[in-house]
């Protein structure tokens, strides 16, 4: 076919172009993020600032399940307040270092989330969402009504893993750069998974899980391994805001509202994209944080995350981040494709490279064997269609 | 039937084959212990009167729904109430009636779904190695729709999206191959093309089950047809023993 090279090798320049592009665009945002502390003007700023990291740890880790495999889980507060719970418990109770008691809460959670999937997964869309947001409730209840292990409604006092010397704005810079270092973890697993035949698997679970399961996808194991691997993010996210805001109590523990911010965040930002969670959260997580500092105790900013809900869901289905690609990639120059070439121009350009192009055409097709269709059922088919 | 006929079959080696197969939807039963053997090697197709079972047949043989009673083999190993994935890793690769692809995928990412090894190190490695993708182009060119690669499967058109999906059960390289209604709402000139596809894979050695209502498609190309009626075969042989079949008159026309 006369334009096959040209085609192969813009792609090339265009793939080469986008990966410096990314580069760049990755490196930029690290420094916007590793700078943040210094440029915050108060330590207020600042504990906003890991309130949005924090945030953005949950929306990535919600994102393994919601964004690959399209289960839409309002839930996920289960598994941050038991993060966070779990923490706290072990380092009151055991002794153990926090950020190994952390680290230990994580798997704790991850393994409980093994038996909750199972269960969980059996069942798809509405349903699914309704299963998750009914564990919410019955661990609201639970932490709340057993007062002697889990300080019931009085809350959890969870010792802080920097000593006393180390003051408030300091605990705040420090947390904040864990927080990032989290979020680093969880976004590399993330595009790990987003580039691997697994990958491959849960986005066609999320296209459509009966055809996925026809091609060989065993649906259900990987199904488990995205909801578990989603878990242990959410927990180790849940366990690091313990550490850092040393308070727990069930009410925003176990919220619906929590799990739904982190839908919320997700769908904003793009949940098909490995960034999305995180700008997400930045919007939502800051949105939030002023409209309480303006608006004191009222529900407004209740009001407000609801209809921004409802306008991402009218306008941009499919968040953010692909909004705006779509909108670069209308700039871009166009991509090559059939409809470009009508069977006349084709004709025509057959005509002016002479008799040698068509014999090396045919030489290509008897070299390869099999009936590949000539450039002109091709094009008859694109004209069709 | 002649005794030729029923001698022939008997020589060839089964590839799907069930005993008694049965599948009730409250108290319509669907399948209705249905014993049939389809042929290795061969193309064999599936026909019937609308509501004569066959996809109920078809999706119990893939694992879709479990049966109620009977089995169902794969050359020779029992499969029955196998999940789909397992049966299709079997080498048993199928395709959806109204046809079936990932919508928000592209072509190629649509290709690259099938599984062929589960095994961990190749499965957390870059869906996008040289040789799947150097498999996939070989065979999106052999369906004609390799200029498409980078289109969202959405965007292209039903008969490229019915291209995409044989491709795309071709890259798990199964043995067996089946399909439902390949010909359905598809324009003459691609049923054609659909056809010598098959025509050239069989020649390749991979088995073919085509459950179609297109009568001229069927006839033309398969070497084995079964003919389903209320649930059960009722006749089974060669294109022309089947045609002029006084029971499979009766089935479709009621006379």
């Amino acid at each position: 076919m006369p334009s096959a090279s040209d085609t192969v090798s813009t792609t090339d320049r265009r793939s080469r172009g986008s990966v410096a592009l990314k580069a760049v665009g990755l490196l930029v945002l690290a420094a916007a993020v590793l700078s943040f502390p210094s440029v915050a003007a108060n330590p207020f700023i600042l504990s906003v600032g890991v309130v949005i990291m924090s945030y953005a740890v949950l929306a990535t880790s919600w994102n393994f399940v919601g964004g690959f495999t399209g289960y839409i889980s309002l839930g996920h507060a289960a598994y941050s307040g038991l993060g966070g719970y779990a923490t706290g418990l072990l380092v009151i109770h055991t002794g153990v270092n926090p950020w190994l008691g952390m680290l230990l809460a994580g798997l704790a959670v991850a393994v409980l989330a093994v038996p909750i999937g199972i269960a969980s997964l059996r069942v798809r869309g509405a349903s699914f969402v309704i299963v998750s947001i009914a564990l919410v409730l019955i661990l609201l209840l639970v932490f709340q009504s057993w007062g002697s292990f889990t300080g019931g409604s009085n809350g959890l006092r969870v010792p802080r893993p920097f000593g006393p010397e180390v003051l408030r704005p300091e605990q705040h810079e420090r947390f904040f750069y864990l927080h990032a270092a989290l979020l680093a973890v969880a976004l590399l697993t993330w595009w790990l998974i987003d580039r691997s035949r697994f990958g491959m698997g849960l986005k066609a679970i999320r296209e459509d899980e009966d055809k996925a399961q026809a091609l060989g996808v065993p649906t259900f194991t990987y199904k488990l391994i995205a909801f578990v691997v989603s878990a242990f993010f959410t927990a180790l996210g849940g366990g690091l805001y313990a550490l850092w805001f040393g308070f727990l109590d069930p009410i925003f523990q176990f919220s619906i509202l929590v799990g739904s911010y982190m839908v919320l965040m997700s769908l904003l930002g793009g949940i098909r994209s490995l960034f999305g969670p995180f700008l997400g959260a930045v919007i939502v997580g800051y949105a939030v944080e002023y409209f309480k500092n303006q608006y004191g105790d009222t529900q407004f900013h209740l009001v407000a995350m609801g209809l921004l809900l409802g306008l991402v869901v009218l306008f941009m289905p499919d968040g953010i981040i692909p909004a705006a690609t779509n909108l670069v990639d209308r700039f871009r120059p166009q991509k090559t494709s059939i409809r470009e070439v009508t069977q006349a121009e084709l004709a025509e350009q057959r005509r002016t490279a002479g008799p040698e192009a068509a014999q090396a055409d045919q030489q290509a097709r008897t070299d390869d064997g099999t009936d590949i269709p000539t450039s002109d059922s091709t094009v008859t088919e694109g004209a069709r269609s | 039937m002649t005794a030729t006929a029923d001698a022939a079959p008997a020589q060839q080696t089964a590839s799907l084959a069930t005993v008694g197969l049965t599948k009730r939807f409250g108290g319509v039963t669907a399948v209705d212990g249905a014993s049939v053997t389809f042929h290795h090697g061969k193309v064999n197709a599936l026909i019937g009167p609308n509501g004569s079972g066959k996809t109920t047949f078809f999706n119990c043989v893939t694992g879709m729904i479990k049966p109620d009673e009977g089995t169902v083999s794969y050359r020779g190993a029992d499969i029955t109430g196998k999940a789909p994935h397992r049966i299709a890793r079997a080498g048993v690769g199928r395709s959806f009636q109204l046809c079936r692809v990932f919508p928000r995928m592209t072509v190629m990412e649509n290709m690259l779904v099938a599984v062929r090894s589960t095994s961990l190190r190749r499965q957390l490695a870059s869906a996008r190695d040289a040789e799947e993708l150097d498999r996939a182009r070989g065979l999106l060119a052999r369906v004609g729709i390799e200029h498409l690669e980078h289109s969202l499967a959405r965007d292209i058109s039903y008969g490229q999206q019915k291209l995409l999906e044989l491709a795309g059960v071709l890259m798990a390289d199964p043995e067996t191959i089946m399909l439902d209604e390949p010909a359905g709402g598809v324009n003459p000139a691609l049923i054609d093309r659909i056809a010598n596809l098959v025509r050239s894979l069989n020649a390749e050695g991979k088995t073919f089950i085509v459950v179609e209502h297109n009568m001229e498609l069927v006839m033309g190309l398969s070497d084995h047809v079964v003919v389903f009626d209320r649930g059960r075969p009722i006749c089974e042989g060669t294109p022309t023993v089947v045609q002029s079949d006084p029971r499979v008159l009766e089935a479709y026309l009621g006379i």
